[in-house]
């Protein structure tokens, strides 16, 4: 960014380049917290004023840190390959609003076709089984040797 | 046969393990062998159990109360750091639940318990309408004997204390332009500390507790203690189940402390509301670790005569001005901070109080420890009245602990308008008064 100094115009960014992820914390957080990926040059304040500005959203409090991408993974040329590093952005929502991030991938209410055919599919897989299993006398021992 | 039994004893252990058989264990007179207790070296949890149980003996074996300190403060390990003036949002809720607080809004009805030592205010000709218990107990409290009989204080004698101090620091005096983020230290500093010790210094006649009092300017009052459990995540120590730690290293503005404690409000097993349950890790707060001497400290050392607390000053910082909030659209958060600051603040003072007379979260306290706050920023002021009843915070203490501490708090009310061409305007007598109640108070011996 240009260097402010007193008296001079105050920076104005429209139509910003910067995205945001919203992510799903790793480790539990607090209700008014949502965690985001951000790019690696906002700073708390761009981050804030993206939120309130574009979205609406009123945050109260922003905390970042960068993610350092590990480097041990090596190619099959031996080279180290770098996993790319990124900042996590924790925001706190103001006038006491909550989020909770959203479950993507909910289970699905199966209906009576696939659930009959899952039925069948699991009965015939353990026939199959049982089939596989030589004689329960012999306790587990194969029977392509011996009497 | 008792000495060669004696020197197997002794030659088998170390010397602490046979000191803490005889402490552990009674000997039976008829038996011929030690009992059987579970391994103090071994890598077990009954030996966990063991060494604990050893560790809470030598420290209620202690025999002074800097012994018990030392012991209870001697190993270090990483502890979160808790700043009771802080900026974090809902830092109130927080404390309330790493200290087991109950907060109750506004103060304590002290109506009836302070009636005979109630001030009466003798209002001046122009000042506006008295309190409201004030006019209904004077009749009949003043016919009592000297013992018990209303005080009359000059309200009027008690303004112009406040204008005077207040004008002094901010229109008669000559001072320079307060540096960046200075601006607290320039003029309500000076303010409190001058209204503070001129008001004590007038109500020593009224209040024979002030006369015997303390003042401490910008004291020191820190607090250790555990509360809860956490694994630990990464270090040599990985995987192991461990108390987490807190310590609060706080600068009160001014403090007075006394050689009698304030009486109980309300009894020890009271129940006046609810302690919030915060599953999360006190990291997401944002609270930070650090590894430095674990201190418990009230103001003066264990020898002081004037070991209890009576009233605590606390001054909010520049960063954390109510401007500063307003314009960051915290206005929310306003209260939060005079909140989270008055419970913080008076949880470490009564806590090393009690510590200070041999109490701690194996041996909990047996009466209330009762301390009072006011935190202001020079125009606003804020009355806190805290109550401790309960010092067993750790895990195993605090299952069967119903007690809590409790907080009474007001909101912050300002003491004047402005200050313009030497005069004050709109000042607030109410304010004026629940500071002189609260320096007023005292047992009911006195």
């Amino acid at each position: 960014y240009p260097l402010f100094q007193l008296g001079g115009p105050q920076l104005r960014i429209f139509r910003p380049n910067f995205f945001m992820l919203a992510v799903r914390p790793g480790v539990p957080q607090p209700e008014d917290t949502v965690q985001f990926r951000v790019s690696m040059e906002m700073t708390k304040v761009d981050i804030k004023n993206y939120l309130e500005k574009i979205y609406n959203v009123p945050v109260a409090a922003v905390r970042t840190r960068i993610q350092y991408g590990a480097n041990n993974k090596r190619n099959h040329k031996n080279q180290r390959v770098k996993k790319p590093d990124y900042k996590v952005a924790y925001v706190q929502l103001g006038q006491g609003q909550t989020f909770q991030f959203p479950n993507l991938f909910p289970e699905k209410e199966q209906d009576t076709e696939t659930r009959s055919f899952d039925d069948f599919k699991n009965k015939y897989m353990e026939r199959e089984q049982q089939r596989q299993k030589g004689d329960p006398r012999r306790g587990g021992v194969p029977d392509w040797f011996g009497l | 046969m008792a000495v060669p039994r004696g020197w197997w004893v002794l030659w088998h252990g170390r010397r602490w393990f046979s000191q803490a058989e005889s402490g552990v264990a009674p000997r039976l007179p008829d038996s011929l062998y030690p009992p059987i207790v579970a391994s103090a070296t071994a890598k077990s949890k009954a030996a966990k159990r063991r060494r604990l149980e050893y560790f809470h003996q030598k420290v209620h074996a202690a025999p002074s109360v800097e012994e018990k300190l030392r012991l209870y403060a001697q190993l270090q390990r990483p502890k979160y750091r808790l700043h009771p003036q802080t900026f974090a949002l809902n830092a109130d809720r927080w404390y309330r639940s790493f200290t087991k607080t109950v907060f109750v809004p506004g103060l304590p009805p002290r109506a009836a318990a302070a009636a005979g030592a109630a001030p009466e205010v003798q209002q001046s000709a122009t000042a506006a309408a008295p309190g409201a218990p004030g006019p209904g107990a004077a009749a009949p409290a003043a016919a009592k004997p000297p013992a018990g009989a209303a005080v009359f204080l000059d309200m009027g004698k008690l303004r112009s204390l406040a204008c005077d101090a207040l004008l002094q620091e901010s229109f008669y005096q000559k001072k320079e332009r307060p540096f960046l983020y200075r601006h607290q230290d320039h003029t309500p500093g000076p303010f409190l500390t001058q209204l503070v010790s001129t008001l004590t210094a007038f109500l020593c006649g009224h209040n024979p507790l002030l006369a015997a009092s303390t003042l401490d300017l910008k004291p020191e009052v820190n607090y250790y203690w555990h509360h809860g459990e956490e694994v630990v995540v990464h270090g040599h120590r990985k995987g192991r189940v461990d108390p987490v730690r807190f310590q609060i290293d706080d600068k009160p503005h001014l403090q007075i402390r006394v050689p009698k404690q304030l009486p109980e409000i309300v009894p020890l097993e009271s129940d006046l509301g609810e302690v919030p349950v915060i599953n999360h890790k006190p990291s997401k707060l944002p609270l930070f670790k650090k590894q430095y001497e674990n201190k418990v400290f009230i103001g003066s050392k264990v020898a002081d005569p004037c070991c209890y607390g009576h009233t605590q000053f606390h001054l909010i910082p520049d960063k954390l001005k109510r401007q500063r909030l307003v314009k960051a659209n915290l206005e929310d958060q306003i209260e939060v901070v005079y909140r989270a600051n008055g419970i913080a603040s008076l949880f470490a003072w009564t806590a090393a109080q009690a510590m200070y007379q041999g109490f701690w979260n194996e041996a909990d306290v047996t009466r209330p420890f009762v301390s009072q706050a006011v935190v202001t920023d020079g125009k606003y002021f804020a009355f806190f009245c805290y109550q401790l009843n309960t010092l067993a915070l750790t895990v195993e203490t605090i299952q069967n602990n119903p007690r809590k501490n409790i907080c009474w708090g007001t909101e912050s009310k300002p003491l004047y308008d402005i200050v313009e061409d030497g005069s004050v305007k709109g000042f607030n007598d109410e304010v004026l008064l629940h500071l002189v109640r609260f320096l007023l108070n005292r047992p009911k011996e006195l």
